[in-house]
């Protein structure tokens, strides 16, 4: 059991937050014309730099053979011989397919049901995807293990804590930005702790 | 109707009592101040309200963030029980009042007269903690200064990011 990633998005539809734990295929950072401050921490592309020079907080758990993480879809981007930078998808590229995948997803369920009902989690044998919506528009997306139970409550136990402390009541964050993330170093040492903590961390 | 206003009666006498407190006088005072210095600087009883608006509106777009956290509320159904959670919740638990809630009378609606539900309310603070040492002078009573208009801004922020 272990946790992969988690993705913050705003009401603009932009990522605004990203972090991973266990990933276990490897991520880009995105191409320089595409780059989001304050989102997430990978290494920033150079041409010359391999994915496995990344900081080294996320640079545990690789191995080639990567069960994958991310869409499935996308799994003919890798591995292809294109050499080791080219390995894996852009960070913006992912988080697009993440948000793509969970608004198409959701709205199918709303369709389905005709109530206004939330899309909670889905799972593939290799990955399970939790999502947490506020009123306010913030979706809070966590990929884990598939045999986890639902870990909604660990995304509003982020929001009502982490999120709340070291975003919202955080002047410097500016919350309505289309530019920048909310990523600072407070925040992300306390959703770090957070996961870590939790059991089915590890 | 009575029944849901109980109930929301009961959510923010129940999050009050677990929210952490200010002292009511320093937060009086300081409102006061901040006013004082906003007419000091701005000259201009309009432009002081459009500021208060403003700094309100700020306030009300990151307090909704705390007041979903904590009080764990779903999306109103009505725009009723958007008035009864602002009066009994929303105001309960940020300033321990709850203003009093009323609606126009239809007629006063000439233009959905066929919408079921009433579009406007009005809220009427019984006792205003932001005025509680506050005595205006004539000249800014007349000159139009809206002494609490920061909070149509907190208000005006806060279901702008829900609309």
């Amino acid at each position: 059991m272990t946790i992969f990633s988690l993705y913050i998005f705003d009401r603009h539809c932009d990522c605004i937050y990203y972090q991973d734990w266990n990933r276990t295929r490897p991520l880009r950072a995105p191409s320089t014309t595409n780059f989001k401050p304050g989102v997430h921490r990978l290494a920033p592309a150079q041409p010359s730099q391999t994915a496995g020079t990344r900081e080294s907080i996320f640079s545990s758990g690789f191995s080639s053979g990567g069960i994958g993480t991310g869409i499935t879809k996308a799994g003919n981007a890798m591995g292809s011989g294109a050499g080791a930078s080219q390995r894996g998808l852009p960070f913006d590229e992912e988080a697009k397919l993440v948000y793509g995948v969970v608004l198409s997803l959701r709205n199918m369920v709303k369709k389905l049901s005709g109530r206004d009902e939330p899309l909670t989690s889905y799972s593939t044998p290799h990955y399970k995807l939790h999502l947490y919506e506020t009123l306010t528009g913030y979706r809070f997306v966590l990929l884990s293990d598939p045999s986890s139970d639902s870990l909604r409550f660990v995304l509003r136990q982020l929001y009502t804590g982490a999120f709340l402390e070291y975003v919202v009541r955080n002047p410097l964050i500016d919350m309505d930005s289309r530019t920048e993330g909310i990523d600072n170093d407070q925040f992300r040492s306390a959703v770090d702790r957070h996961m870590k903590s939790l059991s089915v961390f590890s | 109707m009575s029944s849901g206003s109980k109930q929301y009666k009961a959510i923010g006498d129940d999050v009050w009592k677990r929210t952490d407190k200010v002292n009511a006088e320093l937060f009086t005072l300081t409102y006061g101040a901040l006013v004082v210095q906003l007419i000091k600087d701005y000259e201009d009883y309009g432009e002081v309200n459009k500021q208060l608006e403003k700094m309100g509106y700020n306030m009300g777009t990151r307090l909704i963030e705390d007041f979903l956290a904590r009080t764990g509320l779903q999306r109103c159904s009505s725009f009723a029980e958007t008035a009864e959670v602002i009066s009994k919740v929303a105001f309960k638990t940020f300033l321990n009042i709850t203003p009093t809630l009323s609606f126009p009378p239809a007629s006063a609606q000439p233009s959905n007269p066929s919408l079921p539900q009433p579009s406007e309310f009005i809220l009427t603070l019984d006792d205003n903690p932001l005025a509680e040492f506050a005595d205006l002078p004539r000249d800014a009573k007349e000159g139009g200064l809206w002494f609490s208009n920061v909070l149509c801004g907190v208000i005006r922020g806060a279901l702008e990011m829900v609309s």
